[in-house]
């Protein structure tokens, strides 16, 4: 057998250099006079995500096609250009930034459902489509998409696929990744390559699996086959309320060793649900110390069977009261109060931080202690809503960015418990991805060798480091062979 | 590479690695017909660590091994220098039964790990052929599942950790313990189902399942295969939620369950789960359809012998050609048509069973009693068989005839882009020490 080809042939242009103004000449050429973006004013609005870090970038630049993607990265390849794709810019973690001075790919005039597959249970659907409208697409076939983020209104399948998101029904469901299997992917070469497809598995590398989470370090997703679920027969949805957090707690860890796992289980604590009723009156019980929004789905029998159960676990773990919604509209308003959460506490703070910690579930009541004892520590409010079901802390730390030395204590705030997270054997990230902000703290969680092997099958891919630089990976202080070479040949022009 | 002029020189090395008692010369064993030189049995991911770094250095081709239950599958490698055994790699890395995880490492049988978790009231469902020899490495190297795949999902859904050392011995991680994260790159992915040819899995941490506390095997029968898989998609399209969906062949029915009223025609098993009104549920909806039920005490022994369909049709059909077929929902039905026009024209006899309700089909053809079928007619059944898929088809060949083992490529079907798997693969193993000459790179 032949030895392997030491990479992938990646850069087949002349290494030519172009000043700004010329890259997006050519961008125009390849998607369109009307289709790039490099006034001020208009990058302002691609400066940032959902997160704290913004970055101005060059140009933006919105592709029809996979073949202008494609001609898209063979130009930022030639020219060391750094690239980023950007579906709704909703992420939390810096993913969807660009380097000062690159090119953002946007999605969003990508945003066609290409195929409804029902007899296959397939849909292909472009990066650029929103998470809720293709569940809104196929709801008439009794059919729906099942990764379910906070954000889904806005937030885009692409979007998913990079950071492989999750949402309040992952706990039963699944992340991301357990919905996709198969991908049409713009390599930083340019060069145009399927994994995978309608098959629930394939054979050879799940090269499509891989690709989940990579956070647009590989590759950019053109067109991707996702799993449509057919919708649950019956749903019941309860809101038990406790005195405690350290009482709701305990009581995920009760229902799980029940042996019943919910569709969602959700824990909202009594500072955050009172900042929510006052927003969007949920329902919520306002003296409250938590709540756990439990829904069940499946057969009919077997989910009033579970509601029994659970509403009796709850009363054993000293639950006040378990409400269940009796109509859909009621249990509307239960899901909106929790999803529309982060609007509630922009009401009430002028910034917050929020984390995407994991625990093991049995650890859930410690780390609510713990998030209480960093929140005197820094002084900083932190308010809890989280996926409680499968240990996914989100502490909301509430600060004024315009106080610097609030910042600075809410960015400790956020490690300390980050760092406690993986100290009881968990995680920096459940469904948020690293992307800028958590990429420092990847040494803690993964040693050098871990990390070396990442980054080897990154450069494999993206050796010039061109697609999304500077994310998921430490910098190069903290981990050796981890940033491409530092060519930049634009911006070095610019000044940049 | 040198290797056959000093064996005796590398196995002085690899015994400075782990112990002189763990290493072996001319073991019995061998893959397919080759022969290994030496056989080596580390205790820890760093002697696997040593080891790969010694293999590179000397360019000698590594075989991880388990329980030898898929050594037959893929092209046969040229030589094999070391076989490397995870039998050692048996510690518990960490196990909550609250928290509904479990780490062991790589040597673990899978009927351990079930066992083990079973005792606490909790499921592991992963159930590969031959439990009791196929080790967790190796499942999850050749990406193993049974009938249990149609309600838990495949490894890829359920596996949350792994460690390995890679081709050129660097010990890594991917995942970690708890069930959501998505930390850096999914190493789980590349790994299973990667043959052994990226790297050496020492261990791996796996979401569990509360136990279900009762379950009822429904099986219904019909004519045709067709009418089996229409059966298959009524059952879809329903709200019920079976824990297996699994489709028998007439001969497959007789082959495992000698003597089962299902064995003249072809049936469709579903297993569910759940309290008595729920099982009711199912006995409702299914209604007439249902031709009998398997009762709990016979239901155990039936999974069991679905599960161990290929190792069943290796030793009762020697001589026969052995196929794994994933595909998307809709081709299982015009797929399985083929098969059979397929096995006629080559004077073959057809038994297939497979989880229909993801689309994934075991196939067996053996010659018909009294007919000389020899090796073109298993060549030409192979080369029909590819014709027939989908273009995103899977279709891996898991065993053929001795005498057509040139002329049947074991790796059929594969529709993710080859370049891009050479690029993983030079990323992990450059000098091409894990498996060289398996896998279709």
């Amino acid at each position: 057998m032949t030895l392997l080809p030491a990479s992938l042939p990646v850069l087949h242009l002349r290494c030519s250099f172009m000043s700004l103004p010329e890259v997006v000449e050519q961008l125009r050429k390849i998607a369109g006079r009307d289709a790039v973006l490099d006034r001020r004013e208009d990058l302002m609005l691609y400066e940032y995500d959902a997160g704290i870090r913004k970055s101005m970038p060059g140009a933006v630049v919105f592709p029809q096609t996979t073949g202008q993607v494609s001609q898209i990265m063979r130009l930022a390849s030639s020219v060391h250009l750094p690239v980023v794709a950007r579906g709704a810019g909703t992420g939390l973690s810096g993913g969807a930034i660009s380097q000062p001075g690159g090119i953002v790919i946007a999605f969003s005039r990508m945003n066609r459902v290409l195929e409804v597959d029902v007899e296959n249970q397939r849909a292909v659907v472009q990066p650029g489509v929103v998470n809720l409208q293709l569940s809104e697409h196929v709801s008439h076939l009794g059919l729906y998409f099942a990764p379910d983020p906070s954000s889904q209104k806005a937030c885009t399948i692409g979007g998913n696929v990079a950071e492989n998101s999750g949402g309040p029904h992952t706990l039963m469901y699944g992340v991301t990744v357990n919905h996709v299997t198969g991908l049409e992917v713009v390599l930083p070469s340019g060069e145009i390559v399927h994994f995978g497809g309608k098959a629930a598995e394939s054979c050879g590398y799940d090269m499509a699996g891989f690709f989940v989470g990579s956070e647009g370090t590989i590759g950019i997703a053109t067109a991707i086959t996702v799993k449509l679920l057919r919708k649950p027969e019956k749903v019941a949805t309860l809101l038990a309320i406790f005195e405690s957090v350290e009482d709701a707690g305990q009581t995920v860890s009760a229902i799980t060793a029940a042996g019943i796992t919910p569709a969602a289980l959700e824990m909202l604590d009594g500072w955050t649900l009172r900042t929510i009723e006052a927003y969007c009156h949920a329902g919520y019980p306002l003296d409250a110390g938590a709540v756990l929004l439990i829904e069940l789905d499946g057969l009919r029998e077997a989910v009033e069977e579970q509601a029994e159960a659970v509403s009796a676990v709850c009363m054993q773990q000293k639950a006040r009261e378990v409400r269940r919604a009796k109509t859909e509209e009621e249990r509307a308003l239960l899901w909106k109060g929790r999803k529309t959460a982060f609007g509630a506490l922009g009401r009430v703070s002028p910034s917050y931080y929020t984390q995407d910690g994991v625990v093991p579930r049995s650890k859930i009541a410690a780390t609510l202690q713990f998030i209480g004892e960093v929140s005197k520590k820094y002084d900083l409010i932190i308010g809890n809503i989280f996926h409680a079901g499968d240990g996914n802390m989100h502490p909301l730390i509430l600060f004024d960015i315009r106080f610097p030395d609030q910042l600075e204590r809410a960015l400790a705030a956020s490690e300390d418990i980050l760092q406690y997270c993986i100290a009881v054997g968990g995680s920096i990230t459940g469904e948020h991805g690293v992307g800028m902000e958590k990429r420092n703290l990847m040494p803690v969680l993964f040693t050098e060798q871990d990390l070396d092997v990442m980054v080897s099958l990154r450069n494999t891919f993206n050796r010039d480091n061109v697609l999304n630089p500077e994310k998921l990976f430490p910098t190069p202080r903290m981990c050796r062979e981890i940033s491409g070479p530092a060519r930049n040949p634009v911006l070095t022009q610019e000044g940049m | 590479m040198s290797a056959t002029a000093t064996p005796t020189r590398f196995a002085s090395e690899l015994r400075s690695i782990c112990g002189a008692e763990h290493v072996a010369e001319s073991p019995t064993e061998s893959i397919g017909v080759v022969a290994s030189l030496l056989a080596v049995t580390p205790g820890s991911a760093d002697e696997v660590a040593a080891i790969l770094r010694f293999a590179n250095e000397h360019r000698l081709n590594v075989v991880p091994a388990g329980g030898l239950t898929q050594q037959h599958t893929g092209h046969r490698p040229q030589q094999v220098d070391v076989l490397l055994y995870t039998s050692r790699l048996t510690q518990v890395e960490h196990y909550d039964p609250g928290d509904l995880t479990i780490g062991v490492g790589a040597g673990w049988t899978v009927g351990h790990l079930c066992a083990k978790v079973a005792a606490d009231k909790l499921f592991f469902p992963g159930d590969p052929a031959s439990p009791d020899r196929a080790t967790i490495g190796g499942m999850l190297a050749t990406g193993l599942y049974g009938p249990h795949r149609h309600g838990y999902g495949g490894l890829r859904d359920y596996c949350i950790g792994v460690r390995f050392v890679t081709g050129d011995g660097r010990k890594a991680k991917g995942g970690g313990r708890v069930v959501k994260n998505v930390a850096g790159y999914d190493m789980m992915k590349l790994l299973i189902g990667s043959w052994g040819t990226l790297g050496v899995i020492t261990g791996a941490s796996f979401k569990l399942f509360p136990a279900p506390r009762q379950t009822q095997t429904f099986v219904s029968c019909f004519a045709t295969a067709s009418e089996a898989l229409e059966f298959r998609s009524r059952i879809l399209r329903s709200p019920l939620d079976p824990i297996c969906l699994e489709l028998l062949s007439p001969r497959a029915s007789a082959l495992l369950t000698p003597g089962s009223p299902a064995a003249a025609l072809w049936s469709v098993c579903l297993r569910a789960a759940g309290s008595d009104a729920v099982l009711a549920r199912y006995r409702a909806e299914l209604g007439s359809a249902v031709t009998h039920e398997i009762r709990t005490g016979n239901e155990e022994g039936f999974w069991h012998a679905v599960a161990d369909f290929v190792p069943t049709v290796r030793e009762q059909h020697p001589n026969s050609l052995l196929l794994s077929l994933m595909l998307p929902l809709a081709n299982v039905a015009p797929v399985l048509d083929s098969a059979g026009a397929v096995a006629e024209s080559a004077g073959l006899e057809l038994s297939a069973i497979g989880r229909v309700g993801v689309g994934h089909l075991l196939i067996a053809l053996w010659p018909a009693p009294n007919t000389g079928a020899d090796s073109l007619n298993f060549v030409k059944a192979a080369a029909g068989l590819r014709g027939a898929l989908p273009h995103d088809g899977c279709m891996t060949v898991l065993q053929c005839p001795e005498e057509t083992r040139r002329e049947v490529n074991p790796w059929a079907a594969i529709p993710t882009d080859v370049k891009s798997m050479r690029a993983v693969k030079s990323a992990l193993d450059p000098n091409d020490v894990l498996n060289r000459g398996r896998f279709p790179l």
